[in-house]
C-alpha cells in the first residue's frame, strides 16, 4: 500500500498520461492521428482568434516508415514568445482543469503539449517548433522531462523576419492515415466547415492538397465568462468554487453572491431558511462536502431567474451556409436561427443546425452523414451513445419527403454550443443525452427538415413536369404528320406549333416567375 | 356514304389544325362509353349511349398516346376511303405498326387490343361505322329463302337470288349497308337459330321454301353485318323469330339482337331489332313435350349467373314472361339445347316451330 503511494507521487503528471494515453484521445492508431492534428489545429485556431486574425493553417502529413509520419502545421497566429515556448508546447497542465464558464474550443483537451509528449514517447524524438513572433524568427527543439513535467527546450536559431505565426513539426509512431470520416481529412473539412473564417490546406500522405478556403471574412465575437448559475452546477463544483475563491471571499454568503450569477441577498437569506445546518457565515474555505451538498439541494427549491444567454456565440446562420456553399456546394441548404435554450435550469446552450442536400453533397458521396459539432469542434468518434446522433437518426425522415435518410445525399450539420459542453464521460467525443438538450435538438433539426420536405416536394413536381412534358412531346411529330395528311396542312409547322403549345403548358414553376420579373424591370424602365 | 365519311375525319382533323393555329391544344368530343351512361331507351327499345360528353385531350399524360393513335386512324382510313379499299381492323393494325422514331422504343400500336378499343372510339366520336371507313369484320352469318341481293363490288354488279345457294346458302358479309342493296324479298318472315346445324337441318328440310320465311344463322353471337341485315329485313315488316338454346349463351345472343349489347351501346337502334321474338327452346317446352324431360342438362354456374343478371336488367325484367322463365332456370337448375328438338324425330323442329309461330306461343 505504502508502496504504491509511494510508487504515485513519484510518477508525474505526463508521467501518468504516458501510461494512460487513452485518457487523452490518443487509443486507437486512426484516432490518434485525428487528435494530433486536432490538437494542433484547435490551438492555431484560438491563438488567431485571440490576437484578432482571420486563421490561415497548413497542415501537412508525411508518412515516412509503417505507422510513422511526420505531422507539420504551421499558421498567421502571433507566434509564441521565448518565455513561453516551453510551457506552452513542453508541459502538461497540472491538476484538473479548472471550469471555466466560458464557450471554449477545448474543455478536455491537453494541447499541443500532448502531442509534444505523444511524439516523445513513441519516437524518442524532441519535436521541432519555430515561433515567428515580434520580428524574429527562432528555431527550437522540445521534449517534456516525463519524470518531472518540465519542457526541455533547446533553441536551435535565431533570425530577423517579417513574418509571423507559429510553425510545429513532430515525428509519431503508432499512428495510422486514413481516408475515413474518421481520419484528418475528414476532421479538417468538418473544422473548416465550422470556422468559415479560418482558411486551412491540408496535404495528405499521397501528396494531395486540399483547400477548404475563408468563406467569412470577420472572425466570430469573442465569447466572454460568465457567473456559474446555482442550477447549473454540483456539489463537486461548489466545492471547487469555494475553495478556488476562498482567499477573496470571507463568508459563503459573500461568495454566493459574487461568484454565482442571480444570487441576490434576499435569495441568500431564502437559502439561509432552506438550508438551515450550513453556516453562511463561515469562510468558503471551510466549506466541507455536506454544506455544499446542503447548498445544491437548497439551490433547486428556489425560483431562480435564468441565466443570461448573451455569452454564446454560434457560427451564425449566414456563416453556416457560406461555409456550405464554399465546400460542398449543395442543391439545397437550410440553417436554423434558433435562441439559446438552458439545460439543468441553469446553463446556457444553443443548438445550430445546418443540412445540405443534393448536388456537391452527392459528388462528394456522402450519405446520410451527421456531423457532430461542440463549441465548433467537429467530433469524429463515439458516434453512438451521443444525444445529436440518436435524435437525427430517430427523426421519421419519411414525413420530410427522405425515403431512406442512411441512402439521402444529405447531411446535416449540429454545432451544440455552450459554455458547458455535458460529454458523456472524459475523453468522449459524445454529447449526453440531457432532455432538454435533446428536445432543442430535435426541433432544430425537424425545422431544418421542414425546409428539405417542401424543397424535395417541390423537385418532385419539378420532375414530374419534365417527364408530363417529355410523355406528350414524343408523339408530336406523328400527330402532326397525321393531322398534315387529314388537312393537308404543313407538317413541320404543326409540329413546330403543337411544340410550343407544350412548352407553354408545361412551364416549370422557376421559369414561370420570370416573366414576372421582366415585366416589373420593364416598368422600371420606362 | 364513303364522302359523308371522308368529310367527317377531314372535318375532325380541321378542327384541330384551327385549334392549334389559335395557340389551343387539340382536343374533340365523344359521348362518354361509360356503364353509367349506357341507357335502355324505352321508345325504340334498345341500348344506347347517354348525352353525357367527354373531351379527349391531347396535352394530358394519360390521353397523349391514344389521342395521336385516334388520329392515326382516322388518318389510314381516310386514304382506304380515297382509295377505295377495305380491309379488317387486324389489316388496319398492321398498316399502323411501326415504330415512332429511329430512337424510340415505341410503336404507334404494339397491339391490336389497342385499335380495335380506338376504332370504337372514332366510331362514337364521329357517329360513323367502321364499315363507313371500309373496315371489315369476318363474316360468320349464313342466310337462305326468297331475297334478292344487289350486290356493287370491284366495279361489278351482281344480283345473288338467297334461294339458290344451294347447301351452303348466302354468306351475309360485313357491311351490308355500303354499295349493296336488298332487291326484292318475297319471304313473310325471318327465322334466326343460333347454330348452324339447325340451320342446315332446316335447309335440309326444304323450311324456308315450304314456310315462305328466311332462315338465317348467326353461328352463336351476331356479327355486326348480321345484326344490321336482321335491322333492315324487320324495317321491311318481316317478323324476327328467334331459335336459341335454352341457357345463359342463347339468352346472351337473343339479347344482343333484340336490344344490342352493352358493350357496343353506342350502335344504338341501327344494330337492334326490338321487334325480334323468342320463340324456344324456353323451359316451359319442357312440360309441353314430354320427350323433352329426359334431354335436359344440368344448368352450370354462368347459366345461373346469368340468369340472375337478367332479372336485373329493366329492359328484361319489364318482361314478366321472361321473369317467369328466368325464375323456372333458377328453381330446376336446368338447361335445354335446340339440338334437343331433333331428339325425337329429325323434322319435328319443322313442326315445333311451326306451332309456336302459328300459336304464337314465344317470348318477347
Amino acid at each position: 500500500m505504502d508502496d504504491t503511494f509511494k510508487q504515485f507521487k513519484e510518477h508525474s503528471v505526463a508521467e501518468f498520461f504516458k501510461k494512460n494515453r487513452q485518457m487523452l484521445g490518443f487509443s486507437g492508431k486512426i484516432r490518434s492521428l485525428t487528435m494530433i492534428v486536432h490538437e494542433l489545429v484547435t490551438n492555431s485556431l484560438d491563438a488567431c482568434e485571440e490576437a484578432g486574425i482571420l486563421p490561415e493553417i497548413n497542415v501537412e502529413i508525411k508518412e515516412i516508415g509503417n505507422e510513422h509520419y511526420l505531422v507539420s502545421t504551421r499558421d498567421n497566429g502571433p507566434g509564441i514568445p521565448e518565455n513561453y515556448i516551453g510551457k506552452a508546447l513542453g508541459m502538461m497542465l497540472a491538476g484538473t482543469k479548472f471550469h471555466r464558464y466560458i464557450q471554449q474550443r477545448g474543455q478536455q483537451g491537453i494541447g499541443a503539449s500532448g502531442c509534444t509528449m505523444f511524439s516523445y514517447i513513441t519516437t524518442g524524438q524532441p519535436i521541432r517548433a519555430v515561433s515567428y513572433n515580434n520580428k524574429k524568427k527562432k528555431e527550437y527543439e522540445i521534449q517534456i522531462d516525463l519524470k518531472r513535467n518540465r519542457p526541455v527546450v533547446k533553441k536551435i536559431s535565431e533570425e530577423d523576419t517579417e513574418e509571423q505565426g507559429l510553425a510545429y513539426s513532430a515525428e509519431f509512431k503508432d499512428v495510422k492515415y486514413e481516408k475515413s470520416n474518421k481520419g484528418p481529412f475528414e476532421y479538417i473539412r468538418r473544422t473548416a466547415l465550422a470556422n468559415p473564417h479560418a482558411q486551412i490546406t491540408f496535404k495528405d500522405p499521397s501528396g494531395e492538397t486540399s483547400v477548404f478556403p475563408r468563406s467569412v471574412e470577420r472572425n466570430p465575437p469573442k465569447p466572454f465568462e460568465i457567473k456559474p448559475h446555482p442550477l447549473g452546477i454540483n456539489t463537486h463544483d461548489l466545492l471547487e468554487f469555494s475553495h478556488h475563491y476562498a482567499k477573496e471571499y470571507r463568508k459563503i454568503s459573500a461568495l454566493l453572491q459574487n461568484v454565482f450569477s442571480r444570487v441576490s441577498a434576499n435569495k441568500v437569506s431564502e437559502l439561509r431558511g432552506i438550508a438551515a445546518e450550513v453556516d453562511f457565515n463561515k469562510s468558503p474555505k471551510n466549506m466541507t462536502w455536506e454544506d455544499a451538498e446542503a447548498l445544491t439541494k437548497a439551490f433547486q427549491k428556489v425560483k431562480w431567474i435564468a441565466p443570461a444567454t448573451d455569452s454564446l456565440v454560434p457560427i451564425g446562420k449566414e456563416q453556416i451556409e457560406a461555409s456550405f456553399r464554399n465546400i460542398f456546394n449543395p442543391e439545397l441548404l437550410v440553417v436554423t436561427e434558433r435562441s439559446p435554450r438552458v439545460y439543468r435550469g441553469g446553463i446556457p446552450f444553443s443548438v445550430e443546425v445546418g443540412i445540405a442536400y443534393g448536388g456537391g453533397v452527392k459528388e462528394a458521396g456522402k450519405k446520410g452523414e451527421v456531423m457532430r459539432f461542440a463549441n465548433r469542434v467537429p467530433m469524429l468518434f463515439d458516434i453512438s451513445g451521443c444525444a445529436i446522433t440518436d435524435v437525427v437518426k430517430n427523426i421519421d425522415w419519411k414525413r420530410y419527403n427522405l425515403k431512406d435518410f442512411d441512402e439521402a445525399p444529405i447531411v446535416v450539420l449540429v454545432n451544440f454550443v455552450s459554455v458547458y459542453v455535458p460529454y458523456t464521460s472524459a475523453g468522449k467525443l459524445a454529447i449526453a443525452g440531457e432532455e432538454d438538450i435533446e428536445n432543442e435538438i430535435r426541433f432544430a433539426v425537424m425545422e431544418a427538415s421542414r425546409g428539405i420536405q417542401k424543397y424535395i416536394s417541390g423537385r418532385r413536381k419539378e420532375t414530374e413536369i419534365a417527364t408530363k412534358k417529355k410523355v406528350v412531346s414524343r408523339y408530336v411529330p406523328q400527330l402532326a404528320s397525321d393531322l398534315a395528311s387529314l388537312t393537308g396542312k404543313d407538317s413541320g409547322r404543326l409540329e413546330k406549333k403543337l411544340m410550343g403549345i407544350i412548352e407553354e403548358k408545361y412551364i416549370s414553376r422557376k421559369t414561370k416567375s420570370e416573366p414576372e420579373e421582366s415585366a416589373e424591370n420593364k416598368e422600371v424602365e420606362e | 356514304m364513303t364522302g359523308k365519311a371522308s368529310k367527317k375525319l377531314i372535318d375532325l382533323g380541321k378542327n384541330m389544325v384551327t385549334d392549334i393555329n389559335e395557340g389551343k391544344a387539340p382536343e374533340f368530343e365523344s359521348t362518354l362509353r361509360t356503364k353509367s351512361n349506357t341507357l335502355y331507351d324505352e321508345g325504340i327499345g334498345c341500348l344506347r349511349l347517354g348525352e353525357k360528353k367527354e373531351t379527349r385531350k391531347f396535352l394530358s399524360v394519360a390521353q397523349a398516346r391514344t389521342f395521336m393513335q385516334t388520329v392515326a386512324i382516322a388518318a389510314k382510313t381516310r386514304q382506304f376511303l380515297d382509295q377505295n379499299l377495305h380491309t379488317s381492323i387486324r389489316g388496319l393494325f398492321y398498316q399502323l405498326k411501326f415504330s415512332l422514331g429511329e430512337n424510340m422504343d415505341e410503336d404507334l400500336f404494339a397491339e391490336q387490343s389497342e385499335s380495335n378499343a380506338l376504332i370504337e372510339d372514332l366510331e362514337v366520336a364521329l357517329k360513323l361505322k367502321r364499315e363507313d371507313l371500309n373496315l371489315t369484320t369476318d363474316r360468320k352469318g349464313f342466310v337462305a329463302g326468297a331475297m334478292t341481293i344487289r350486290d356493287k363490288f370491284g366495279g361489278e354488279e351482281t344480283v345473288i337470288d338467297c334461294a339458290k345457294q344451294g347447301r351452303s346458302g348466302w354468306s351475309i358479309p360485313s357491311d351490308v349497308d355500303n354499295d349493296m342493296e336488298i332487291e326484292n324479298v318475297k319471304a313473310k318472315y325471318v327465322l334466326v337459330v343460333e347454330k348452324d346445324a339447325l340451320w342446315q337441318r332446316l335447309n335440309e328440310d326444304k323450311f324456308w321454301k315450304k314456310e315462305n320465311c328466311l332462315v338465317v344463322t348467326p353461328k352463336g353471337q351476331s356479327t355486326r353485318g348480321t345484326r344490321r341485315l336482321l335491322r333492315k329485313l324487320a324495317d321491311k315488316k318481316l317478323p324476327i323469330y328467334c331459335l336459341m338454346d335454352c341457357d345463359a349463351w342463347g339468352w346472351y345472343i337473343y339479347w344482343t339482337i333484340k336490344t344490342g349489347s352493352m358493350n357496343l351501346a353506342y350502335l344504338g337502334r341501327d344494330f337492334s331489332v326490338p321487334e325480334a321474338r323468342f320463340i324456344g327452346v324456353t323451359m316451359t317446352d319442357i312440360e309441353e313435350y314430354d320427350f323433352l324431360k329426359k334431354l335436359t342438362i344440368k344448368a352450370k354456374d354462368v347459366d345461373l349467373k346469368r340468369a340472375q343478371e337478367m332479372m336485373d336488367y329493366p329492359w328484361i325484367n319489364r318482361h314478366k314472361e321472361w321473369v317467369k322463365e328466368l325464375k323456372l332456370v333458377l328453381k330446376t337448375k336446368k338447361k335445354i339445347e335446340q339440338d334437343a328438338l331433333q331428339g325425337q324425330r329429325l323434322t319435328f323442329v319443322g313442326e315445333y316451330i311451326k306451332d309456336k309461330i302459328d300459336n304464337k306461343k314465344w317470348l318477347p
